[in-house]
């Protein structure tokens, strides 16, 4: 990548002649996106972690004092403990399904893949809901079988997150098995490795490199997580829910807020830099190539069947998942009144919320697109130092934990000059730098392919600058564009953990109004809400397929 | 060819189809202890298949495969004594290259020290000593390509499948690999399947060739025997260069006469083996362009002499390619040592002589 990257920096286009942007102009963006990522990422997170060392007077280790008491503490061993439990059953189960996938059955490829990307389509808390309709207190499970027990604390949130992550921990591990070769494995069994000695000599070593890939991303996503840890937690203390219940309650403690959300950074960024120690210093093999469509394996029963179990269970909870939350859309109050209505789904509220929803998702996207495809044209284009730390940051800014970045927007702009908290402003600005780096990644990728040989080319055969621009780096740059568009679009639609702290309470958006609804135990209402809204992402995701034909784009390609 | 050595490999009627593709339509062979076997043929032709299904990777849906008077159909790959080199080399990227070698080693529970002296052997045989503790990614093309065969001969193998094997090399190392190859199978004197699709790498290094194409094999035979009498239109232009000329007999010649041809040139006097070309049955005449010569006009025009135009000229070292129109027929004719001959220039008047050995079609 490196190599690629360098052999685009000294522009033709941009250095010996006038061009539609002279290098001049691109540094002067340079500047002016990180005048933007200054304002609206760093400053912010800032300003959070900044309260968990200044009281009122002043810098003090109190707050931190405060936070070794027993109950936050707790609540951060925990919220470790929930990530370490999520990632290894999700990866597990990811591994499994991938390997299937791959190696399996053809019959079984499609329709797995099919319901383990399902969830992709939804907003993550759904299976917090239909966690709830099944094994809650009055669950249909729970009532039916007359069990003392319910979901609520670590089982249902260790159930819900790996569901919730497991397309991504699926399509990181499963991109890599498809482009393995299978004549490795086929090598392997030729000098006579039985099935479980070619997973352990051959297949999964090849594959640690997308393994800690994946650890990471759940890993990160699990601790991080707000929706279904929210809903899910019962008595049990989590950081991310605590920091929106001490923020939002009573208690009001923004410096208690800023201590804990120092802590939920801090994982992240341990396990980044632990990540990035283990790729660099060992130099893994890493698998690159075009995916091939492996022959089935011949497996044996003892492999076979583990694996076929864990796919079917985790597939089989997805489905009952989006089942229940179905009925539940359309039963006035599961458990209790099972009966059929209409009314959650005519509720006009979840329309209005629905429709704040599309306006800050489709403002969001568009601005969220601009400005992705912008970094990466100067990451590409321009000739100043710090183009990469640039793309870098941008990065961090999307991996963050949303309450983070929520909490922050709500701390940084709630003065003048910049007062935005209350609008609907501030909703899409946050959402928009929160993702704008898929964009920019996709744009990063496809200027990359335009090589300044081909700019030269264009220029050469005597098109202007504006002609090869127009001609030659917009249709190469649009699709990527388009992308980030779609991606900031859809993920806004779903995101809770940010804007939970920033919708006002008169007009908030969906996933705001299902996570609310859901807390005070109107599942039927949330329940409906997730339907419309899996519907309308649904149809997005349709349109995310048919350009991923048309550009070549893949969105199985971001992992 | 009355072959004294015992088989080791017969394959009897092997069918395998996948989906709608047939790629194996009933393949049947004998490959003797010790021999060098190639299966030739266009990318498609069901080579690989055939392969995978002697390695027992891939099952075939009919037919016999049997390994020194045994049938292995059912033998799982592991366990056939069969090992297969993919032309990917399929090398473990993430062992040394003694551990690839070591694996199967290992896989089968030999004893350290055993694994070790085999290992430090194989690595002198391929030529790769001092090498072991190398990686994968360090090698060149050819050196990878030698550690794939040690790791395949490892286990002291009954059939060595290779695969395509210098597919991947340029075209001088492969030369170079051809002869390495040749030298080790003769050193070990191993029984092994070549598959391949060049022509030139078949004809060198092979014993016997086994021409294929889509899914049938369609002549077995000596590469000489191939080249110089294939059986159909498809060997003759598959292997070489080939002028290939419709005519119809006009009459057959007495004992050691030759027999007459009218052609698009002209008439042809030909001598032939086959012996039942009655008169006035169409033909089809093989003529290599090696074996055609040109002369200067002054030449006297007799039998199997023609006059021609020089249409085009490509020179390639050790020959030059012409191409003479001859009553608006283009005919390929290949002049070797320009050195000593000179090049002619495009347009000149030549006379083409073809030769009265010429094979004909039995089709």
């Amino acid at each position: 990548m490196a190599e690629a990257r360098a052999l685009n920096q000294p522009g033709l286009l941009w250095q010996n002649r006038k061009g539609f942007l002279s290098a001049h102009t691109v540094d002067i963006t340079g500047g002016l996106l990180f005048l933007l990522l200054a304002i609206f990422i760093v400053w912010p997170v800032i300003t959070v972690l900044v309260k968990g060392v200044f009281g009122p007077e002043g810098f003090t280790l109190e707050f931190f004092r405060e936070f070794f008491t027993a109950y936050y503490y707790q609540s951060f061993l925990n919220t470790l403990l929930l990530g370490v439990l999520t990632t290894s059953v999700c990866i597990t189960a990811g591994f499994c399904i991938a390997y299937m996938t791959t190696r399996g059955p053809r019959f079984l490829r499609i329709p797995l893949k099919g319901i383990t990307l399902l969830p992709l389509i939804a907003p993550p808390y759904i299976f917090a809901l239909s966690l709830i309709m099944l094994l809650g207190r009055s669950g249909f499970i729970t009532k039916a079988f007359n069990l003392g027990w319910d979901i609520f604390g670590f089982p249902g949130c260790v159930i819900a997150q790996t569901l919730a992550f497991l397309p991504l921990a699926y399509l990181i591990i499963e991109n890599t098995l498809s482009s393995l070769d299978p004549s490795l494995e086929d090598s392997a069994a030729n000098l006579g490795a039985s099935e479980g000695k070619i997973l352990r000599s051959v297949t999964i070593p090849l594959l640690t490199p997308s393994f800690l890939k994946a650890i990471l991303i759940v890993y990160v996503m699990a601790v991080a997580e707000f929706g279904n840890v929210a809903i899910l937690c019962g008595r049990t203390p989590f950081l991310a829910p605590d920091i929106y219940t001490i923020v939002t309650g009573v208690e009001h403690d923004f410096n208690m807020a800023g201590v804990l959300s120092m802590f939920l950074v801090l994982p992240c960024v341990i396990i980044f830099m632990i990540q990035d120690y283990l790729i660099r210093g060992k130099g893994y093999v890493t698998v690159s190539g075009k995916p091939i469509s492996a022959e089935p394996r011949h497996m044996t029963p003892h492999i076979l069947i583990p694996m076929i179990v864990i796919s079917f269970i985790a597939c089989g909870l997805i489905l009952l998942s989006f089942g229940v939350v179905g009925v539940g859309a359309f039963t006035k109050l599961v458990g209790i009144d099972n009966t059929f209505t209409l009314s959650h789904i005519l509720d006009w509220r979840a329309n209005e919320a629905l429709i704040n929803s599309l306006k800050v998702s489709l403002l969001a996207g568009l601005f969220g697109a601009l400005l992705g495809v912008l970094i990466a044209y100067v990451v590409i284009r321009g000739k100043f130092r710090g183009r990469s730390a640039l793309e870098g940051l941008y990065l961090a800014g999307f991996t963050l934990p949303g309450t983070v970045l929520g909490l922050g927007y709500l701390f940084a702009f709630n003065n003048p000059p910049l007062l935005l908290t209350g609008t609907m402003i501030i909703l899409v600005i946050n959402c928009l730098f929160r993702f704008a780096a898929v964009g920019m990644e996709a744009g990063i990728t496809k200027l990359q392919q335009l090589s300044i040989e081909v700019e030269e080319a264009s220029l050469n055969l005597g098109a202007s600058t504006v002609t090869t621009f127009r001609r030659i780096v917009l249709p190469i740059i649009f699709p990527a564009a388009m992308y980030g568009f779609m991606y900031v679009f859809m993920t806004t639609m779903v995101s809770l953990s940010a804007v939970v702290f920033l919708t006002s309470p008169g007009s908030p958006l969906a996933s705001v109004f299902i996570f609310q609804w859901a807390q005070y135990g109107y599942i039927g209402l949330a329940s409906a809400t997730v339907v419309k809204l899996v519907v309308i992402v649904g149809i997005c995701l349709a349109i995310i397929q048919y350009m991923s034909k048309w550009t070549g784009l893949s969105i199985t390609r971001r992992g | 060819m009355g072959d004294e050595r015992k088989s080791m490999l017969v394959l009897d009627d092997i069918h395998k189809s996948f989906g709608e593709v047939q790629a194996l339509r009933g393949v049947s062979t004998d490959v003797k202890e010790g021999e060098l076997v190639t299966f030739l043929g266009p990318s498609g032709c069901g080579k690989t298949t055939l392969l995978r299904v002697i390695s027992g990777l891939t099952k075939s849906d009919s037919g016999k495969i049997v390994l020194e008077g045994r049938v292995i159909n059912d033998v799982t790959p592991d366990k056939r004594n069969v090992q297969l080199c993919f032309q990917s080399y399929a090398l473990f990227p993430h062992l040394t290259v003694a551990g690839n070698i070591r694996y199967g080693l290992e896989v089968h529970k030999w004893k350290k020290e055993r694994i070790k002296e085999r290992v430090e052997e194989l690595l002198h045989l391929v030529h790769l000593d001092g090498l072991g503790n190398r990686r994968i990614d360090e090698l060149s093309g050819g050196q990878q390509q030698r550690v794939a065969v040690a790791r395949a001969l490892a286990l002291e193998p009954k059939v060595l499948l290779l695969d395509e094997l210098f597919s991947n090399l340029d075209a001088n190392l492969r030369v170079q690999m051809r002869t390495t190859l040749h030298e080790i199978q003769r050193r070990v004197n191993i029984t092994t399947i070549f598959v391949t699709h060049d022509q030139v790498e078949a004809m060198t290094i092979s014993d016997r060739l086994i021409v294929m194409n889509q899914g049938i094999i369609e002549q077995v035979g000596a590469p000489i025997e191939i080249y110089e009498k294939p059986n159909n239109e498809f060997i003759a232009s598959f292997i070489g260069y080939v002028n290939i000329l419709k005519g119809e007999v006009k009459s057959t010649g007495k004992d050691t006469e030759p027999a007459t041809v009218s052609t698009e040139l002209g008439d042809l006097e030909i001598l032939s083996s086959e012996k039942d070309i009655k008169a006035g049955r169409e033909v089809y005449l093989i003529i290599r362009p090696e074996t055609v010569y040109i002369g200067s006009l002054e030449e006297a025009i007799e039998v199997n002499k023609f006059k021609g135009t020089i249409k085009s000229i490509m020179y390639a070292g050790s020959t030059v390619k012409y191409v003479v129109d001859i009553e608006g027929r283009d005919l390929f004719i290949d002049q070797y040592d320009p050195t000593t001959l000179g090049i002619r220039s495009m347009g000149d008047k030549v006379v083409v002589t073809i030769p009265r050995n010429v094979h004909i079609l039995k089709e």
